[in-house]
């Protein structure tokens, strides 16, 4: 099998995986500088030991037909839901959230794994759908697809992680076709659905959005983390501060520096040169993930590519629009390059599906 | 079943739709990171220095107070203080209970103190409480994994070194009120010591020193990473009062159960050997924990502790008034020194009969007898010839009637009533018969105890009224440069050395005649002239018993050696009786401690006594 995989190199992109790669090394890297001589120190190690498993996820993946994982996709996506399902009646809370499960001594967050399972779905849900427009009942089946662990996410309750299952609806109704007239409608409805949705928000989350609205107001409170972020970035300057020798993260002004805001210490450390290197390996993944994409055989590949790269793409931009303080921290980490197991490895995952699409371009199943 | 290359036309138009809104959102993104990190790069770069930059103080040592010959009144010792670190806290609410059971304080207090500092920033520490006991520092740092909120701080306490010794002089030192932080917001912050009254108050400037600056890299948590740079403190200098610890030390034990005042100073240049106020409070209870009750207790005493009777409270002089009535009038050639009055017991003026001590009179006298014996009649008669403007004139000219200006605050001035101030102030006309009991110093004259030390040195210098003062002189510890306070004198009434002689020879006769009022305080090794004075208490001529409260005020005044005086003495005692058994024998005791020809005590723990020789004890040895 090993060998296949070898040998047909041309068959792997280069680029996707070139870029993969690259983030994540700059991430122990970065997670090394964050956590140095602190009690966190050793994270560094474990990061590596998360991206080494990851890519091994990323092989097992490409070598796994899709088209085999698109047939099984509703069990699957069924299998991810039962922990979800699970954290909501059995889970231990960990900063007020039931998002992990526990193994021994890691911990594991089931909603990254349903993200990748719902992609899946979602692609085999396309898979027959016309090409030129979307059908109501297609449209309320997606509904449904993604509704469902949005829920159950929200619930935990985790508004940050539950919003990162809406990018793959998004991706459903704009690739699926959905007619403009929809989306005038559906953006009313979310209208109403926000003034609503402020009288059953937590208090918390009502004040990381006022922080938003008005970061100068709280600057000590939740105003705090978003204004230590923005100086970490600015004061990185064009060259940056050199590696480990950031002072806004090096002394702990950065809050959760090693997870979500570990751009904010790549941007402190090597100035704006490491931003548009960062944001430069996505903008080729993502782009090229477009490319391989057009070319996948089939709807249900060109889906499963869109699903998983619409939900790095998304997870990219609110991270880094978080640093610099253009949208509300709401917790959703780098991917790739913030420290977490389960974000490293199901990114790692959705790349293997998305290469696995590009190797059976030419294939007869 | 083939699928491939179904129509996908759409689709791709869609992907390639999706390609640009990639491309453009990477390229907004990069566009403000751009504009944080290129073009607002210098602004969050000062942001990022004074983050991690600041600026602790270090706190100047306060000057020493010494006594003249070098004696320690008031030094700095170590002092452990409890300070908050809001942004540490979890809930401010635990933190306040685990200082109020440690360390026992008031949860009042704690709460108090929480509550101020809410107005200032989260990074700025709180003090929480001073003085903890090396238990209670034990305590906090034993449990400071569970608080790391709670930091304790070294700093420098004020000691009174001998606790309520000249307490009134020295005054004490309490945190900085905001009013008077407002009025130098340069040199005083929250929780910064002052001086309140006393030599602590009047010579802040010169004690408080400057306080210096580290410039330190902190961490998030605010805790210290490295050092990079100090600007030292300058300490504040080292003061050298005119008191002498061995005359204040007799002076307070004679006043040990006593309420009154007692003041001794050098006539010739107005430097104040002793000053005692009784009650006294213990100054270093101010530096320490002072309760709400312990406070209020000492703020309802009856007897006032805190008041400093020497400047701050005024009595009728009594008998003091009548040596310098009788310099006033030789000086002004109004009374013929040898000119006998006849003292049958009583004397009529205006009607009105008014009675000698002395039941039985005290036949003939002239001035200098009067003055021996302090015959009533002898000077209601020249009071009378007098008159009340012109006594006015020689109480004024002693200084009366008008602060002394001591280094001291809140000064009173004291009364010498006049027509004048009959008219203008009472509202009242003045009665000539009035003139009469001022004559003997009683009636609506008030003195007080430093006035008359300091009008009894004017009498003895012949005029010259020094102003009393507690500073002798200070070091600059840094430059070495050192002040020396510049005595002064003000011109009081002239008089002829002769008729000043008569004078003094009455006021000698007092303590060294039989039948002096003060025969039974002569002192034996220095020759010493002086005055007993009786004040009436008010309520004691309406029957009231004579007893305890409306028992009279005691007086004493008196100068050593009389040839050419350098020590002059005035005691009150309050409800004490008669000057001459309640105030006269500590007066005594100074002059024999003061010019005794004891031998010299053996100077014990390294410390020269000033008892005989002048010679300079450690510290005045820098003066030199």
């Amino acid at each position: 099998m090993i060998s296949r995989v070898l040998a047909g190199r041309t068959r792997i992109d280069p680029i996707v995986l070139g870029s993969a790669l690259l983030l994540s090394m700059l991430g122990i890297l970065f997670v090394a500088s964050a956590t140095a001589g602190g009690r966190l120190s050793g994270l560094a190690t474990r990061q590596g030991i998360w991206v080494t498993a990851g890519v091994g996820l990323m092989f097992a993946a490409i070598l796994i037909d899709y088209r085999t994982l698109l047939k099984v996709a509703f069990p699957i996506y069924c299998a991810t839901l039962v922990p979800l399902v699970y954290l909501l009646v059995f889970g231990e809370r960990i900063a007020n959230v039931r998002s992990w499960i526990r193994f021994g001594g890691f911990q594991f967050q089931p909603a990254e794994l349903a993200k990748v399972s719902t992609a899946l779905l979602l692609a085999y849900l396309f898979e027959n759908e016309e090409d030129k427009r979307l059908r109501p009942a297609a449209f309320v089946k997606l509904g449904a697809i993604v509704g469902v662990p949005f829920l159950l996410v929200f619930l935990q309750p985790d508004l940050g992680l539950a919003l990162t299952m809406l990018p793959l609806a998004a991706v459903g109704l704009y690739f699926g076709g959905m007619p403009v007239k929809w989306w005038l409608v559906m953006f009313l409805i979310l209208v109403l659905f926000c003034g609503a949705a402020w009288f059953l928000l937590k208090d918390y989350q009502k004040e990381r959005i006022g922080t938003f609205l008005n970061p100068d107001k709280d600057l000590l409170g939740s105003g705090y983390q978003v204004r230590q972020s923005k100086i970490a970035v600015g004061s990185g300057g064009f060259f940056g501060k050199g590696f480990r020798s950031g002072t806004q993260s090096q002394l702990r002004f950065l809050p959760v520096q090693h997870t979500d805001f570990i751009l904010a210490v790549i941007a402190e450390e090597w100035g704006f040169l490491g931003v548009i290197l960062v944001l430069g390996l996505f903008a080729a993944l993502l782009l090229r993930a477009l490319t391989l994409a057009q070319a996948a055989r089939d709807r249900g590949g060109v889906f499963l590519i869109l699903a998983l790269s619409g939900m790095i793409f998304f997870s990219v931009v609110i991270n880094a629009s978080m640093m610099i303080g253009l949208l509300p921290t709401t917790g959703i980490p780098l991917p790739f390059v913030s420290y977490g197991g389960s974000s490293v490895a199901t990114t790692f995952l959705a790349i293997g599906l998305i290469l696995g699409v590009e190797y059976r371009r030419f294939a007869n199943a | 079943m083939f699928r491939a290359r179904e129509n996908r036309r759409e689709l791709s138009r869609r992907v390639e739709i999706a390609r640009i809104v990639v491309g453009s959102v990477f390229a907004l993104l990069a566009t403000a990171y751009w504009y944080v990190q290129i073009v607002r790069a210098d602004y969050y770069f000062t942001l990022s220095e004074n983050n991690r930059m600041r600026s602790v103080k270090i706190t100047a040592p306060r000057g020493y107070i010494f006594d003249r010959n070098g004696v320690p009144l008031v030094e700095n010792e170590p002092a452990y203080d409890l300070q908050l670190y809001r942004r540490e806290a979890k809930n401010l609410a635990g933190s306040q209970d685990f200082a109020v059971s440690v360390l026992q304080l008031s949860p009042d207090q704690v709460r108090a103190r929480v509550e101020r500092a809410l107005r200032y920033p989260e990074f700025v520490a709180v003090p929480i409480a001073e003085n903890l006991r090396l238990e209670e520092v034990a305590a906090v740092e034993a449990r400071a994994p569970e608080h790391p909120e709670f930091a304790v701080s070294v700093s420098q306490r004020r000691l009174y070194a001998h606790g309520i010794v000249a307490a009134h002089a020295l005054g004490y030192l309490a945190e900085a009120t905001a009013e008077q932080i407002k009025a130098s917001p340069d040199a005083y912050a929250m929780g910064d010591w002052i001086g309140q009254k006393g030599i602590e108050a009047t010579y802040e400037p010169l004690l408080t020193g400057i306080n210096g600056e580290r410039h330190v890299v902190v961490d998030s948590h605010g805790r210290e990473i490295a050092e990079q740079g100090r600007t030292p403190a300058q300490p504040g200098q080292n003061l050298f009062t005119t008191l002498d610890l061995d005359l204040q030390r007799i002076a307070e034990d004679y006043f040990r159960e006593r309420v009154g005042s007692v003041v001794a100073m050098d006539p010739r240049n107005g430097e104040i050997l002793a000053l005692v106020s009784s009650p006294a409070y213990d100054p270093n209870w101010f530096t320490r924990r002072v309760t709400g009750e312990e406070w209020s207790r000492l703020l309802s005493d009856p007897n006032h502790p805190l008041q400093n009777r020497a400047i701050q409270n005024t009595y009728s002089p009594g008998s003091t008034i009548k040596p310098f009535l009788a310099y006033g009038a030789l000086a002004g050639g109004l009374v013929d020194p040898d000119a006998r009055v006849f003292c049958p017991g009583h004397a009529e003026f205006f009607g009105r009969t008014f009675h000698c001590h002395k039941k039985e009179g005290h036949g003939w006298v002239n001035l200098r007898d009067a003055i021996k014996v302090s015959c009533d009649v002898y000077f209601y008669n020249l009071g009378r010839r007098l008159g009340i403007d012109r006594i006015a004139e020689i109480g004024k000219g002693f200084g009366f009637g008008g602060p002394t200006g001591v280094d001291l605050q809140f000064e009173k001035s004291g009364l010498v009533p006049s027509e004048e101030w009959a008219l203008t102030r009472r509202r009242a006309r003045w009665y000539p018969s009035e003139t009469i009991s001022v004559a003997i110093g009683q009636g609506p004259v008030l003195v007080t105890p430093l006035q008359l030390a300091r009008a009894l040195s004017g009498l003895v210098e012949a005029g010259r009224l020094p102003t009393p003062h507690l500073f002798l002189a200070a070091q600059d510890a840094r430059t070495g440069t050192r002040l020396r306070y510049k005595a002064e004198t003000k011109p009081g009434i002239e008089i002829s050395p002769a008729k000043l002689q008569i004078v003094k020879n009455g006021m000698w006769a007092v303590l060294n005649e039989p039948g002096g009022t003060a025969y039974l305080s002569r002192v034996s090794s220095v020759d010493a002239g002086g005055k007993t004075g009786t004040a009436q208490v008010v309520g004691r001529e309406s029957g009231l018993a004579a007893k305890g409260k409306y028992e009279d005020h005691a007086w004493f005044m008196g100068f050593a050696p009389v040839e050419d005086p350098q020590m002059v003495v005035a005691v009150f005692v309050e409800n004490g009786g008669h000057g001459s058994s309640a105030a006269a024998p500590l007066a005594k005791a100074l002059f024999e401690r003061r010019f005794g020809k004891k031998e010299p005590e053996p100077s014990g723990a390294g410390l020269v006594r000033a008892s005989d020789t002048r010679s300079a004890g450690p510290g005045a040895e820098h003066l030199r």
